[in-house]
């Protein structure tokens, strides 16, 4: 309604404890976990477990990165996982044997993640298909081919420098990592720094004035799905290295866990707010209490328990802050 | 004829009607060609059996989806009734008189909890249902990882039961659509389904309890989820914590097929029943013919995306 | 005064940083229309959404019927007998008229509702408005001011005791005014107190028993209408004279070249033939009635609506394809008329607001420069007086008017040809109004062409160099210089509508 103009300010003196624990809660909140995963068994603060916890999240933190551009620009991709398993069943089409097939199989995945997302994306700007429903419906056409390709069945004709991918180090440091910390670094400057990462958070936090600024806005959104898919296809090819063999729910459950992730991570489903980092937080948040679950002596199943009450919880406390 | 076409282009739920019959009808008939055995009492009896349990929950899903929401809780609910139904039933076969009951009140509190955390924590339906899912899978799993338990002779026999050819089942499955419809049409809390859905704030200045009508929307997804449990626990005599996982996402197709809008307010059962007659008919189809039941999938995908990207309306989808 | 159906004493209401509602006293008496005025902001709308259970105040009481009352939803309040009617209509534009109008009242028989009795009771509603309009067809079929006669007839149905309207004249005219006002007269024979908010002060007059009048959230006046002059209320609504209100507009008629030229554009069903245009250095006001097609013309210029027919020259450059990108490299800037739907980032800091519509200036090299940016900022938000502690402030945190002034800071600095504003001073008080005022002289002085769309006719004739007065989707008449007057606006507006009314049949060919 009405302000008079000589309102006050917001109180700058005011980020009390209340703002810090909103802007770092998530770093406190990890730390505390970490305190109590040493405390309940020591090995655990080890790096070379540590190391190995990280190592497992690796694909999931890219998929969490795409997610991200996706949720920025009010959206949701509930296709990613389905299309990893697709990527990777891709990937052994080739019937490769020899890992100069590599380059390859990386290029086709990256092409055919694009041609995926350019169609979520059109669905949702130029058929007006809610986000939901669009990548709903590109989760279920990817499982089919999938399936209808492979006869269900695993396979596992890979060239051997995939798994080199998942458990290879180059300075001791794993490979996995080195390209999530290189694809979360490069992305993250594309959105917090540049150009297009401006008028991804303009589209976000109000899409008609976007327009009205002279943004882009079905290619800005159309763009970032194409992102979000590449992400996901690149993840799937690093999870098949992993995992070894092909099988049809290569990253199942990823489309859930990445969205929790970046909620996690403060990202708001309402778009426009959110950040790289963050998100990739919430993955080290969750994979931590996934594995503190474990040390606990919980059977695995808590896991899901605690993921159902930290997602709630998370955008309850994201919730109450004002813009 | 033009006057058809016209009204046709007005009320959009109507040519959603129209298109989505227009192609079981064709369905049917290609059916009939295709194989002798298709067009057949035992088929039918069939396609009624397999409709039911998607029919119940997508019955539930619409009334969250009218009411501009929804809900990622369901197949996780499933489960868990299934589990419950038949573990407490293997414990007291005796007991099926409050054993059914006692499942119906169980899922109509649960979706009332996913509707007050809703409406009390204001976050996103698609996020509690989502949380709310997990928890119940993973409490489920922790007390039974593997499908078991069992029910007694009489409750299996009611799943089978025939009236003539007709499954008595199914009789049920439409009357209960036929009072859902008559409920959400004629009475003054399933108008206000309507009025939540289509906007919240003019709803609440009109005198509408906009925060009730969500807890109610969510209890009845809740309490269809039991009937589906009901009957699926009945029919496979175990308790499955992982049958319900693919019925989430499923039970959202019939609804969107059938002309409802994820935005809420515009949509109704009728569309729901008949996309469900769709869906299931589709699938039974391709089985009979011999088409990789994957490809069921592929297809389930492209109806989606031709129901929703081209019924053309200014609302989003 | 235990007569009133409604008193309300002391009533506070505040939000984070603003106060608009405070320390109200406001009582309505049985059989009396009460008018209640007060400028955009004053918290006309935050007092009816008091009575109407909309909103809870913060401090104070509420009487009603001689019960002390506090609502705890609308549906509390409007069980006890109070109809309100929202200016931004509450209707459910899927639904049938039937429906709407009975939308808290559906008539049951053995608990379902009854189809047939449903249209009965809206028809008769309807009749008793004195309008014809089909109730199964849906709301959204239906013309604005349909929609609006519906929404008065919501409040025919049922014991109401108290009516609040607000502002329902905004897209009704003529006979629907009549038939409202006619009704009007007959509940207040029945007893029935009605609240009535109207910026026509011509109508107050005419329908009005008392007037109450808000400014900044207090009463300032609570009088009989027939005490108080025009004069007079307008000067206790600004609260100053309005000499003071608005700078000097310009000596003689530009004589600059025309920065843009609209020729016969036809864009949509609300604008069907527009032609006018707007010289260097000079502000031209587009007058008319809400709905009448102003806001459509400056969406067809800045490429968000499609042309369907007709030119638009910039500088004698004839523009086609136009989109928001070409137009602002043109040096075209559009503050639209709703800052929080399609003007501001709420969630982004005042920094990314002012860069928006041209972050090539600010970027180096595909990355944003952040010093740059910010201090581009700072010396957009130093000339405009935003008061903000720094640029990084989210917008969303700011007071209505130094949200305003973050638009201004925003278009003045890509605008260099033209300037349109949507309803500029819209919800802002009236000290950033002033300062809004001065701003747009300026950036006019310095020989941008500004257009100035308003609904505030006093706004229209205290900025305006020239005006042009729209009506229906057509340009209808110009004014110029001394003869600016809010009657001769209304008369060219009003007249062409009852023109057009006599030779619909014929594609009335008005002058332009």
């Amino acid at each position: 309604m009405t302000a008079s103009t000589n309102a006050p300010v917001p109180r700058t003196r005011n980020l009390t404890t209340a703002a810090i624990f909103e802007r770092y809660g998530l770093v406190i909140f990890l730390c505390i976990l970490l305190v109590v995963a040493a405390l309940i068994s020591p090995p655990f603060l080890q790096p070379a477990n540590l190391v190995n916890v990280l190592t497992i999240a690796a694909p999931l933190g890219m998929v969490v990165v795409g997610q991200t551009f996706v949720i920025l620009v009010r959206g949701l991709d509930l296709s990613v996982a389905s299309l990893m398993a697709t990527v990777a069943v891709l990937a052994t089409a080739f019937k490769a044997t020899g890992n100069d097939a590599i380059p390859m199989i990386f290029v086709a995945a990256i092409v055919f993640s694009a041609i995926v997302g350019l169609i979520s994306g059109w669905l949702v700007t130029k058929r007006n298909v809610s986000p939901f429903l669009a990548t709903l419906a590109m989760m279920i056409i990817l499982q089919g081919v999938r399936f209808a390709y492979t006869g269900g069945a695993p396979i596992s004709t890979l060239p051997p420098g995939m798994s080199f991918l998942a458990s290879g180090r180059i300075l001791g440091i794993p490979v996995n990592l080195i390209t999530l910390a290189i694809l979360a670094t490069a992305l993250g400057i594309v959105l917090h720094r540049s150009r297009f990462g401006r008028q991804i958070f303009m589209v976000g936090s109000n899409p008609k004035a976007a327009l009205l600024n002279g943004v882009p806005r079905d290619r800005v959104v159309i763009l970032c799905y194409v992102i979000c898919s590449i992400c996901a296809g690149i993840g799937g090819l690093f999870l098949l290295g992993y995992v070894g063999t092909v099988s049809n729910w290569v990253g199942q459950g990823y489309e859930l866990d990445s969205i929790v992730a970046a909620v996690m991570g403060g990202v708001a489903l309402s778009g426009g707010r959110g950040n790289v980092f963050a998100a990739l937080l919430g993955v080290a948040v969750l994979v931590v209490i996934n594995n503190l679950v474990l040390l606990l002596g919980f059977p695995i199943e808590m896991q899901l328990i605690i993921k159902g009450i930290i997602i709630i919880g998370a955008a309850a406390f994201y919730r109450t802050r004002l813009f | 004829m033009t006057a058809l076409i016209m009204d046709l282009r007005r009320n959009r739920l109507l040519a959603s009607y129209v298109i989505v019959g227009t192609l079981f009808l064709i369905l049917v008939i290609a059916g009939g060609l295709l194989s002798d055995r298709f067009l057949t009492w035992r088929n039918f009896s069939n396609l009624f059996q397999q409709l039911i349990v998607l029919g119940m929950v997508s019955l539930g899903q619409t009334f969250v989806v009218l009411m501009g929401g929804i809900d990622l809780a369901v197949g996780a609910l499933v489960g868990a009734l299934t589990v419950f139904l038949a573990s407490f039933l293997e414990w007291r076969p005796d007991m099926l008189w409050l054993a059914i009951p006692l499942s119906a009140i169980i899922a109509t509190a649960i979706g009332a909890l996913n509707g007050l955390m809703i409406v009390v924590l204001r976050v996103h339906a698609l996020i509690v249902t989502l949380g709310m899912g997990s928890i119940i899978f993973g409490a489920t799993l922790m007390y039974r990882r593997e499908p078991g338990g069992s029910v007694p002779n009489a409750f299996a026999d009611f799943a089978y039961a025939n009236v003539g050819n007709i499954p008595i089942s199914a009789i049920v499955l439409v009357a209960i659509f036929a009072l859902a419809g008559l409920w959400l049409q004629r009475t003054r809390s399933g108008r206000d389904i309507y009025f939540a859905g289509g906007d919240p704030e003019a709803a609440r200045l009109n005198g509408v309890h906009v925060n009730k009508v969500i807890i109610l929307a969510y209890a009845i997804s809740g309490l269809c989820a039991a009937g589906a449990a009901i009957f699926l626990t009945a029919r496979t005599g175990v308790g499955d914590p992982r049958i319900g996982a693919a019925l989430t996402l499923q039970s959202i197709t019939p609804v969107v097929v059938g002309g409802t809008i994820l935005a809420g307010g515009r949509g109704g059962v009728l569309g729901t029943f008949l996309g469900v007659l769709l869906v299931t008919t589709l699938n039974n189809l391709l089985n009979f013919v011999n088409v990789s039941s994957y490809y069921q999938w592929v297809i389930q995908g492209l109806i989606i995306i031709i129901a929703v990207a081209f019924n053309t309306s200014g609302k989003r989808r | 005064m235990s007569s009133s159906v409604i008193e309300l004493s002391q009533i506070v209401k505040e939000y984070p940083g603003v106060r608009p509602l405070d320390r109200v006293d406001f009582a309505v008496r049985p059989g009396e229309i009460h008018a209640l005025l007060g400028e955009n902001g004053a918290g006309k709308s935050t007092l009816i959404r008091v009575m109407g259970g909309a909103v809870a105040p913060n401090s104070g009481s509420i009487t009603y019927l001689g019960k002390s009352v506090s609502w705890r939803s609308p549906k509390e309040a409007r069980t006890a007998g109070i109809h309100v009617i929202y200016q931004e209509l509450a209707l459910f534009p899927e639904l049938s008229v039937a429906e709407n109008i009975l939308v808290d009242a559906q008539p049951t028989r053995f608990g379902l509702i009854s189809g047939r009795a449903r249209h009965a009771l809206a028809a008769a509603a309807l009749k008793q408005l004195g309008v014809t309009i089909p109730t199964h067809a849906k709301v959204d079929e239906l013309p604005l001011a349909d929609q609006q006669m519906v929404e008065i007839a919501k409040a025919l149905v049922g014991q109401t005791k108290l009516l609040i309207l607000d502002e329902p004249t905004a897209v009704i005219t003529g006979r629907e005014v009549d038939l409202l006002f006619e009704n009007m007269r007959r509940l207040r024979s029945e007893g029935v107190g009605i609240v009535y908010v109207s910026h026509r002060l011509e109508e107050i007059a005419e329908i009005a028993d008392r007037v109450t009048i808000l400014k900044d959230g207090q009463v300032v006046a609570t009088s009989p209408v027939a005490a108080l002059t025009r004069e007079a209320m307008i000067t206790k609504m600004v609260g100053r004279r309005l000499e003071q209100v608005y700078p000097a507009r310009l000596q003689a008629p530009a004589q600059t070249a025309d920065v843009l030229t609209v020729r016969n554009l036809e864009a949509g069903p609300r604008v069907r033939d527009v032609s006018f245009s707007v010289k260097a250095g000079e502000i031209v006001g587009l007058a008319g009635m809400v709905g009448s097609g102003r806001t459509e013309v400056a969406e067809a210029i800045f490429g968000t609506r499609e042309v369907k027919q007709g030119s638009i020259a910039l500088e004698g450059k004839p523009f086609s394809k136009i989109d928001p990108g070409a137009a602002i490299r043109f040096g075209l800037g559009f503050l639209t008329e709703n800052r929080k739907d399609e003007g501001l980032f709420l969630g982004l800091p005042i920094s990314a607001n002012i860069v928006a519509p041209d972050l090539g200036s600010v970027t180096r090299r595909g990355l944003i420069d952040r010093a740059t940016e910010r201090e581009t900022a700072m010396r957009q938000m130093k000339e405009f007086a935003v008061a903000a502690p720094s640029s990084e402030v989210k917008v969303g945190n700011l007071s209505g008017g130094n949200q305003q002034k973050v638009l201004f800071s925003r278009w003045s600095r890509i605008a260099n040809r033209l300037l349109i504003l949507d309803e500029p001073t819209r919800g802002v008080d009236i000290g950033a109004k002033v300062e809004i005022y001065r701003i747009i002289r300026r950036l006019a002085d310095s020989g941008i062409g500004v257009l100035l769309i308003s609904s505030e006719l006093q706004e229209v004739v205290g900025m305006s160099d020239r005006v042009y007065v729209m009506s229906q989707g057509q340009i209808v008449g110009e004014i110029q210089g001394e003869a600016i007057s809010e009657e001769a606006i209304m008369d060219l507006a009003v007249r062409s509508m009852d023109r057009s009314r006599l030779s619909v049949a014929g594609g009335a060919e008005l002058v332009s």
